[in-house]
């Protein structure tokens, strides 16, 4: 009898498997439901954070637009009914100095005052273009050494810090930030060439990382390609940003005109930064 | 379906947390920018939070000592002072417009660099790009006091002229101290 049972029991078509199907149908309807129910709840609870922002977002608004009617109605300083705390008053005073440091930053040379030194900053600018800022961890006692910087190392530090650094650190910092910056604006030139006028250029630019020594092919604007000009740029002095010696040469097969051209152009290059040069004759071929 | 309407969701999100960001920083900017508080109110100030925290902590390690932080800023910024040569009496800052990527402050400036005072105006760009963040300087205007001097005027005008801000703080060391040996040289021979 047992033995019959049995045989009911597990057979592939019989009530356990049935069974067995009936169940996981459930428990993928339980699944889907639950998976669904979720995916409500965190629909409503995005909803929920959007108003709740954007509430905080129309009050902030509603305080500044308040804040700027008071301004315009009483030009300079705003009357605070409440006596502001001490410190309100002791921050608004730490804002205002991280301002003036800031300031300096601008300047050229900043920095601040460590356990065993000072850490300078030395700022680098092209015209009114900020670019990078090098850093200069100074020990100064029991003599001046340099802790740590962030120098390139093609700039001639070491030789500057044994001339300068012992007797007259002002001037260090200034002959330093008269190499790093005029490094940087050579640099500068190079990357507008290649930024604003890389269709005039052939192949790519050749330089040091200096950037003391520029060497490429370019075509002037408007006039027939086959010519380029070789140009060689050399600045000999790490103080300026100014080549002293520069050679612009085309093919023995070009005509005279285009001769006399790179002439003129190993002129100008010799007073003018060369992307301002570079602009220079976009505007005359388009005149 | 519902994962698009979850993400116009969360898009709406960052971009209402973004705004809130932004107005905070206004209206602190804002608020920093028309208060003024005089030397001695700051003196008062420092002595009264002194005593606030001394009461409150009786003895313990003072937290956030905004008094320390304060004074260590101070010292650095009397030390840049000395060492520059170059002395800042005043400092107007105005924040004109800011967006994510993009700030742009107008800054008036007076100052003295030894015996020679000078006022500047300018406007400040600061953008952010992929990499870093980008400090132009536009608008720039110079005021000397020996402006009578025809170097000086050429030198300052072509500096407005390329907004070259740190040129004109970089010579504004040397010349000054140039000015200031001419100037105890005539003395000495009046």
């Amino acid at each position: 009898q047992g033995k019959m049972e049995e045989g009911k029991a597990y057979s592939p078509h019989g009530l356990f498997a049935h069974l067995e199907m009936l169940e996981a149908r459930a428990h993928e309807a339980d699944v889907k439901e639950e998976e669904a129910k979720q995916q409500e709840e965190k629909l409503a609870r995005l909803k929920a954070r959007v108003q709740e922002l954007t509430l905080q977002r129309d009050e902030l608004q509603a305080k500044v637009d308040l804040q700027q009617k008071r301004q315009l109605e009483k030009e300079g300083v705003a009357s605070d009914p409440a006596q502001p705390s001490a410190q309100a008053v002791l921050e608004w005073k730490i804002k205002r100095v991280k301002a003036m440091l800031q300031v300096f930053c601008l300047t050229g040379i900043s920095g601040k005052l460590t356990k065993q030194g000072v850490c300078f900053c030395i700022s680098t600018a092209y015209e009114g273009t900020y670019l990078d800022s090098y850093y200069l961890d100074l020990l100064t006692k029991p003599e001046v050494r340099i802790l740590r910087h962030s120098i390139p190392i093609f700039i001639p530090l070491e030789q500057l810090a044994k001339k300068y650094l012992q007797t007259d650190i002002r001037r260090f910092l200034s002959v330093l930030s008269n190499h790093l910056n005029a490094y940087a604006a050579r640099k500068y030139q190079a990357d507008q060439l290649q930024e604003h006028f890389s269709d005039q250029i052939e192949g790519t630019l050749q330089t040091n990382s200096l950037c003391n020594l520029l060497v490429f092919n370019y075509n002037v604007p408007n006039k027939s390609k086959t010519f380029p000009f070789n140009v060689r740029l050399l600045y000999g002095d790490l103080c300026s940003s100014i080549p002293t010696k520069v050679t612009v040469s085309c093919t023995s097969e070009a005509p005279a005109s285009l001769a006399e051209m790179a002439a003129a152009h190993s002129d100008l290059f010799c007073h003018v930064a060369l992307h301002k040069a570079f602009r220079s004759f976009s505007d005359a071929g388009e005149s | 379906m519902d994962n698009s309407i979850c993400q116009v969701y969360e898009d709406k999100i960052q971009s209402l947390e973004e705004e809130i960001k932004l107005l905070a920083e206004k209206y602190e900017d804002s608020q920093q920018e028309s208060t003024f508080f005089s030397d001695e109110e700051i003196l008062m100030s420092k002595k009264s939070f002194e005593r606030e925290f001394w009461r409150e902590s009786q003895g313990c390690e003072s937290p956030s000592d905004l008094k320390a932080q304060l004074e260590s800023l101070e010292t650095d910024l009397s030390f840049l002072m000395k060492f520059t040569g170059i002395q800042f009496t005043s400092h107007f800052k105005k924040t004109m417009e800011k967006t994510r990527n993009r700030t742009v402050q107008k800054h008036r400036l007076s100052g003295n660099c030894h015996s020679l005072s000078f006022q500047l105006e300018f406007q400040l760009l600061e953008m952010q790009n992929k990499e870093n963040v980008s400090v132009v300087v536009s608008d720039l205007s110079i005021t000397m006091e020996s402006g009578e001097d025809s170097g000086v005027s050429k030198f300052v005008s072509s500096i407005e002229e390329h907004g070259n801000l740190l040129a004109f703080f970089r010579s504004l060391s040397s010349y000054a101290e140039w000015y200031e040996h001419r100037r105890c040289t005539f003395l000495h021979f009046k």
